[in-house]
Parts: C-alpha cells; structure tokens; sequence
C-alpha cells in the first residue's frame, strides 16, 4: 500500500524554544483512518496543521500525498498539497458572508476552474450526503453548530481530496449535536477516505480508527490498533492519560 | 426619588444659567468692541468688487469679481484639492495596509517605516518639504518616462496634457502620503480584526493569498474599516487648510485674505465654518452611501 | 534546535517564497541600497550644515535674549525632570502627593520664566520662541484641555438634557472645524470677546486656542473609554449604595481612563505637531524660527537641511513621547489592572 503522510524527525520549535513536535517519525497509509489523542497542549493541533502547510517546521522530512515538503515552506508545493488535502477546523471556520453553496462551491471555481453549474451540481450532491441539503441558500451564522460543522466538512469534500485532516471537529459543538457530525465521518471512513483525526471521543476510536497514535509533549509515545490502545496499552503515560479521561 | 429630580433640575438650571451668562457677557463684548471699531454685523460687502487676483480657478474668475465669486473659488479649490488627493491616499494606503499584514516581511518592515516616519513628523513640515524641496527646487525636467504624458518639473505636475501647478502638485503628494499612513493603519486593524482561522481556512482550501484577500477577508474586513477611513476622510479635509503654507488659493487662504482686506472678521468666520461644514456634509453623506452599497451587497 | 542550521530555509520562507515574493524582496533592496547610498553621500558631502551649526541657540531658545537663555533653559529642564519623576513613580507617598500640585505649578512657573516680572527682566512674548516655544504651548495646552475634556465627556454622558445638549454641541463643532481656523480664531477674534483694555499676549492666546480644540478630542477619547467599560461595573456600583457622583469618579473615571491612554497620549503628539500651525501664524516655535532662519540671505535654499533638521527633531521628541507613554501605559495597566486575572 502507498503512503499519503510520512515524517520524519519532524521537529517544531517556537519562539520561546519549546519543543511543540519533538523528531516525530510516523506513516498513514491510503484508506487508513489515523485518530490522534494526549494531553492538552501536546502538540497534536501542531502537528495536524504541519500536514497541509499551516504551520511550517524547522528540521526533518514530511512527504504529504507524494509530495515533499521542506523547512523552506516551499510555496508551490504548498499549495499543490492544500489542493489535494482537505481540512476541517474545531471552529468550523466557515466564511460568514458567503451563503452554505458559496462557501462550497468557492475553491472549485477558483482553484480547480470549474464552471459554476458543474462546481453546484457536486455541491448540492455532498450537502444531501451530509443530510443538510435544504440549508443551501442560507448563510453560516443561520444554522446550528452541527450543521455548520457538516457544511465544512462539504466544503473540504468539494476539491475532492485525497487525505481528510480533522481538528477537534467536535469540541465546539453540543453534547446533542456531536453524534451527527461523528456520523458523517464515519460515512466518509466507510467509503474509504484517508484521514487523520484529532478527537478525544473515544467510542468513535474505537469503532472507525484503524491506528491509535497518542502524542504527550511533542513526542510520539506509541502507535497502536485501537484494541491494543484502550485495553492494553503499552506505555505507562498512554494509560494515565487513558485514566484520566475516564476509560 | 423626587428629591433627586430636583437636584438635577437645580444643577441645570445652574449649569445653563452660568453658561449662558458667559456666552452673553462675550456677546456684550463683542458687539461694544464691534460698534467701537464701527462694524456692525452685516454681509453686503460680500457683493464689492475683490480686488485680488487668484492664480487658480476652475471657473471664470478676475478681480473685480465679487468676495462672494472668490469664496466660491476659493471652496471649489478645496473640493478639487480634497477630492484628488482622497484618491491618492486611498490607493496607496489601502496597498501599504495590505503590504503591512502581507507574507514578505521586509515588505512589511518597510511600511512600518513609512508609517512611523510619516506620523512623527508634522504634516505642515512635509507639506513645505514637497513644496520647496520637492517641486520649486527641481531643476529642469526630472522625469518624464513619456513624453508630454507624465512630467515631474518646478512647474508642478503635466499629466496628459492637464498642468497641474506646483501648489497643487506640492498639496496633492503631501496631502496623499500623509492622510495614506493613517489610511494604511485603518486598513490593516480592519484586517487584523478577521479572525485568523478565516486565513487558515481559505489556505487549507488551496485558494492563492490574493484570491484569499479579495474573496474572504476584505468583505469582512470593510465594515469595520469604513468608519475609521470616514474619519480619516474627515481629517484629510480639514487638513487641506494647510494649503495656505505653499499659497494655493483654498477656501481658507482666500478667507484669510479677505478677512484681511475687509476686517469682516465674524462675518468672514461664520462663512469659513458654514463652507466646512458643508464639506464635511458632503463627505460624511458619500460615505453614509457606500456604506449602505457595502451592507447590501453583502446580504444580496 | 540550532538557529543557524535553519537560517537559510528560513530566509526563503520570509522573503523568496515564490517568485512574485523573490521579485519585490530584490526590487526592495535594490532600492534601499541606492536611496541609502544617495543619502549618505548626501548628509556627508552634498549638505552644508552651517545652517544648522550657526543657529543652535535659535532653534532652541528663538530670539530670546542671549543673556536671559538660562530662563527658558531652566524651565525646560525642570519640565523634564519632573517627566522624568512621575515616570520613575518615586517611592515616597509625600512626593507622589506632591506630583500633581507641581505639574498644575508648571504653567505659571512657564509664564513666569518667559515672560519676565518678579525681579526678572520682562521679555515680551515675541521673542519667545524654537523648542522652547514648541514645548510650552504643548504642555500647557495639554495641561488644561485635560480637566476640560475630563468634564465634558461626562456632560456628554450625563442623565441632564441640557448639559447633555450643551456638551455634545460643543465636541461636535470643534471636531468639525479645521485646527487651523480656531487658531485663527483665537489670534483675530479673541481679544474682540474681552473687555477693552483686557490684552492678552499672543502665545496665551495660542493656548487659549489649542486647548479649546484638543478638550474636544480629549472628550471623545475619554466617552470611547466610558463606553468599554461594562454595564456591570456600573451595577455593581449602584449596589454598593455609591452615588451617581461617586460611582463616575471612583469606578467609571479611573477605568475609563487607562483605558483611554493611548488615544490620549497619540493626542499629545498630535498636539506637538500641531504647534507648528502657528508659524503661519507668526509665531516663531521651532518651524517659525526656521523659517525665519531661511529667509535669511546668508542661508538661502539652504531648504532640505533645515527641513531634514526639524524633522529629525519633532521625530526624537514624538518617539521619546510615544515610549513614555508606552512605558507609562505599562506601568498603569500592571498596578491598575491586575485584579482581572
Ligand atoms: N502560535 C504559537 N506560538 C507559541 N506557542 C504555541 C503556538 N501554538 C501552539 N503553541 C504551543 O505549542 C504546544 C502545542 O500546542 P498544540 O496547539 O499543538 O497542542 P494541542 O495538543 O493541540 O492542545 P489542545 O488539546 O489544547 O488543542 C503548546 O505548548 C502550545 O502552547
Ligand atoms: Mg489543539
């Protein structure tokens, strides 16, 4: 099987000499659903964010959907990887003043140069998959925090990516409101989309993630299957984080 | 509570009665000083021949046109003066705003430079530096990249054809680059109230930093730029009174010129206040527009 | 990780990111490269700064005369130190308490030093002039627009309708009404307004004026302050059993104004460049006395050394101003503010 992500040694410093991705080495293969979990301030948003040029980094190697990236930040290649990767935010991050079919149809038309009738036509088909197609004409601040959150998970959809990035897709939302949008997701992982999640919902890891990765400090501290994750894990730190969120 | 309204109606009547005592004792001195000196308020003399000759005038104008036709002369040079440089300003404040949040950081660097050099020094200084230094003391022609279309000399501004004079020209850059450092500042806290993740988002969707700017954060970012460049509009206008510096005939030197000739000092005032306040009307009411065009063609 | 092994990957990313980026980081240096190399050459060998040279004690003291300089030498001096004083926050209660006494103090010790009187020879007031000028109707003039700007905010947010009314007229008038035309003002008309017989020197007159426009501005600065601060307080307040009065001058006033600081303290600057309005007005501060230095023959078109002149010296004592005011905002937010977390 190809690999979509691949690091190596990724280290990020910031300003204030913290380490915040301490010579991360890992691989997500194509099809593969990747959740990332650890503490608070771990590094997980960092690193996610490092995944489709957000964030730049100071030394090692990543390779993102065959493309290499650099400490340079090289710009091309950047937005070539934005091109090919999707991104959903904790915040939603939708464009205000854009209705729900603007926000969608936005980078089709301008990136890949779709015509409009095309780029509306796959719109409306993602917005019904995510059950939300009668909220088309209005505008983000109309509609709840989990229909907000599916209209971004459409519009990253809409470049048709090969890799899904997930930060925190839930942590905004409702309690009520958190099962609709795990639901989408695991829709996408049942079609076999390639994606790397950053959730602390653990029956969801459980029941779509195909690798466990736990972060604490910058640093990787294990990869495992899920089963081996949450029943047995193998590094004390995995297991008192486990504690402590209550499994 | 009905001893507290009473107090408030106590401490006005004070207040008014203190305030308008004053005013009237001012008044009281001013019309004993007024008949003293033999001026009563009146405004006939506005119709006398002027008697002065103005460099400038979009319209028909000699000097025995009336004070009133001079005045007149005198707001329209304002207008032409506030109008041209507000085009200038604009443009350039709105790239250095642009420039001062964009990627390339000695880009960034430099306007930051600009901006602090321009803001810490006096407008009146600059003003006389583009006069005297930047347009009477050119020697010659100094650039003209095509010829008889753009030409910088001692004789001010030739652009197409038009003769623009140094007062004009020397007013027009000083007035455009100072008003843009204010512009810029304004264009970039407008940007930087975008919340950032609006940037990470349009980036994450591959779309280019222009695209990313004109689509998503300036519609978002002009609503709350507008007031501030409303002011900064405002404060261009009453600027424009330097003009007087490097003798260009605005409504103010003119004003000051006739108050000189006539001593018509309070009637020459009001005048003064009534044609900025015009000027400001006109400014605040364009604005006012653009801003209702802005809110409903973002709702559609 | 070590800086310099990222150097390089660094620089590319901030400046040479694409090739739009690579183009007008060049463009840029270029033109930084020749304009500095033009204005060196020029500052070293094409400028003759004799204008400069001869002149030090006119930009700085105007006409005064050469052997009263010490006076305005003086009350400069103490002006500084006694910034200087209120910056450091010295640690004595007496002297803080003092503080606010010797700086109302400054105004007439200025009018006193300049002018002459009590034993000192009498200098009329237009051979006042240069910093010394600059720096008086500054200070003064911030000095009372102040207090004034202070009260008719708080008529402008009063329950009163009529002192309402009369404050918002008058912020909005002078906000309307160019700076210039109120000096004017106050050179021609003032004195129509007194009494015969009632002279009033025309640096005074100068204040009169920038005080009357600056508290205007102050006004608004200040309602910008009171408007940020929440309802809460306010209730708060009310539910403390605090009168109207002293809820605005113990809980409203003090927030309001750290709060409004660095809008007050861009005004003061604001302020400084605008004493130079009076040179067309015949006054002869620091751009009137140059002017009056240019017009001399020995000095003709000597124009881009004296303009380079002053605008280097309005440029140190604005940023001198603008990192006191920054150092004094610091200062003020950390004792005032640091309840909030
Ligand atoms: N822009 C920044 N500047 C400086 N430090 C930062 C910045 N962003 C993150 N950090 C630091 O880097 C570390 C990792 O942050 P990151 O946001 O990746 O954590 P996280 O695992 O996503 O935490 P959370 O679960 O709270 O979202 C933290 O210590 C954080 O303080
Ligand atoms: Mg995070």
């Amino acid at each position: 099987m190809t690999s979509v992500i691949r690091t190596r040694k990724l280290v990020k410093t910031f300003s204030k000499g913290l380490r915040a991705l301490d010579e991360i080495s890992m691989e997500v293969k194509k099809k593969e659903v990747l959740v990332v979990m650890g503490p608070s301030g771990s590094g997980k948003s960092t690193l996610i964010r490092t995944f489709n040029g957000l964030e730049t980094f100071d030394s090692g190697e990543l390779e993102i959907v065959g493309i290499p990236l650099h400490s340079d930040h090289n710009e091309r290649n950047v937005r070539e990887i934005r091109k090919r990767v999707g991104m959903v935010f904790q915040q939603f991050n939708l464009f205000p003043h854009l209705s729900i079919l603007e926000n969608i149809t936005l980078a089709p038309i301008k990136v890949q140069k779709q015509n409009r009738i095309e780029a509306e036509e796959h719109a409306m088909s993602l917005l019904s998959q995510m059950g939300i197609i009668t909220q088309a004409r209005k505008y983000p601040s109309q509609l709840s925090g989990g229909e907000q959150q599916r209209v971004a998970i459409a519009r990253a959809l809409a470049l048709k990516p090969e890799l899904l990035l997930f930060d925190e897709p839930t942590s905004a939302l409702d309690p009520e409101r958190v099962g609709e949008v795990l639901d989408a997701i695991r829709s996408l992982a049942e079609k076999g989309m390639t994606m790397v999640v950053v959730t602390h919902e653990v029956g969801f890891a459980k029941e779509v993630a195909d690798k466990v990765l736990f972060m604490d400090s910058g640093k990787v501290i294990e990869t495992s299957t899920p089963e081996v994750f949450f029943t047995n894990a193998k590094h004390e730190r995995s297991r008192k984080f486990l504690n402590q969120i209550g499994e | 509570m009905r001893i507290k309204r009473y107090r408030g109606l106590f401490i006005q009547v004070i207040v008014s009665t203190l305030f308008i005592s004053i005013v009237a004792l001012f008044i009281n001195n001013l019309s004993v000083n007024l008949l003293r000196a033999g001026l009563g308020l009146n405004f006939s003399w506005l119709f006398r021949s002027a008697g002065f000759a103005l460099a400038e005038h979009p319209l028909p104008y000699s000097p025995s046109s009336s004070y009133a036709w001079a005045l007149f002369m005198g707001w329209l040079n304002s207008l032409k003066v506030i109008s041209s440089s507000l085009l200038i300003a604009t443009l350039i404040g709105f790239l250095v705003g642009f420039a001062s949040t964009g990627t390339n950081t000695l880009l960034r660097i430099l306007s930051k430079l600009y901006v602090t050099l321009i803001r810490q020094t006096p407008l009146l200084l600059q003003l006389m530096f583009w006069y005297f230094v930047g347009f009477l003391s050119i020697q010659g022609e100094i650039f003209s990249p095509i010829k008889g279309m753009l030409s910088l000399s001692n004789q001010g501004i030739i652009l197409s054809g038009i003769n623009l004079s140094p007062e004009f020209s020397s007013l027009l850059v000083g007035l455009g680059i100072f008003t843009a450092a204010y512009i810029s500042e304004v264009v970039r806290g407008g940007i930087n109230s975008v919340p950032i993740g609006q940037w990470e988002a349009f980036r994450s969707l591959g779309l280019s930093e222009n695209d990313g700017l004109y689509k998503i954060i300036m519609p978002q970012a002009l609503p709350a730029i507008l007031p501030g460049l409303t002011s900064q509009y405002l404060n261009l206008a009453k600027n424009s009174t330097l003009a007087i510096a490097v003798g260009y005939a605005d409504i103010y030197a003119i004003g000051d010129t006739v108050i000189t000739q006539t001593g018509r000092a309070i009637e020459g005032f009001l005048l003064l206040l009534l044609s900025f306040l015009l000027l400001n009307l006109i400014i605040s009411n364009l604005m006012e527009l653009l801003n209702k065009y802005i809110l409903t063609y973002k709702q559609r | 990780m070590n800086k310099k092994h990222n150097l390089f990957p660094y620089i590319r990313r901030i400046a040479f990111s694409n090739s739009l980026d690579t183009c007008i980081t060049l463009f840029i240096l270029l033109a930084v490269f020749l304009l500095s190399t033009i204005t060196i050459k020029w500052l070293l060998f094409g400028a003759d700064w004799a204008v400069v040279i001869q002149n030090y004690p006119l930009y700085a003291f105007g006409l005064f005369p050469a052997d009263q300089r010490w006076r305005p030498a003086l009350w400069l001096l103490l002006l500084i130190s006694l910034t200087i004083i209120t910056l450091v926050g010295p640690r004595w209660r007496w002297l803080r308490k003092l503080l606010p006494i010797t700086w109302i103090g400054v105004i007439p010790l200025g009018i006193v030093l300049l002018s002459g009187g009590l034993g000192l020879l009498p200098v009329a007031s237009r051979y006042w002039g240069g910093v010394t000028l600059t720096i008086f109707l500054t200070t003064c003039s911030s000095l009372l627009a102040f207090p004034l700007g202070i009260i008719l905010a708080i008529g402008r947010q009063s329950d009163l309708p009529l002192i309402k009314f009369f404050s918002s007229i008058y912020i909005e008038a002078l906000r309307a009404v160019p700076l210039i035309a109120i000096l004017f003002f106050g050179q021609l008309l003032i004195p129509l307004f007194f009494p015969i017989g009632v002279e009033i020197n025309r640096v005074i007159r100068a204040v009169l004026a920038f005080t009357l426009f600056v508290s205007a501005y102050v006004a608004e600065d200040i309602r910008g302050g009171f408007q940020s601060i929440p309802k809460s307080q306010e209730e708060a307040a009310k539910a403390l059993g605090l009168s109207k009065l002293q809820i605005t001058q113990f809980v409203i006033l003090p927030q309001a104004l750290i709060i409004a600081l660095p809008a007050l303290t861009n005004q003061a600057i604001g302020l400084l460049q605008n004493t130079s309005l009076m040179a067309i007005l015949g006054l002869v501060e620091l751009l009137g006395i140059s002017r009056s230095i240019l017009a001399n023959p020995l000095f003709i078109g000597r124009y881009m050394e004296v303009y380079v002149w002053l605008a280097g010296i309005y440029w140190l004592i604005c940023t001198v101003m603008a990192l006191l005011a920054s150092h004094l905002e610091q200062k003020v937010t950390i004792e005032k503010l640091t309840i909030k977390n």
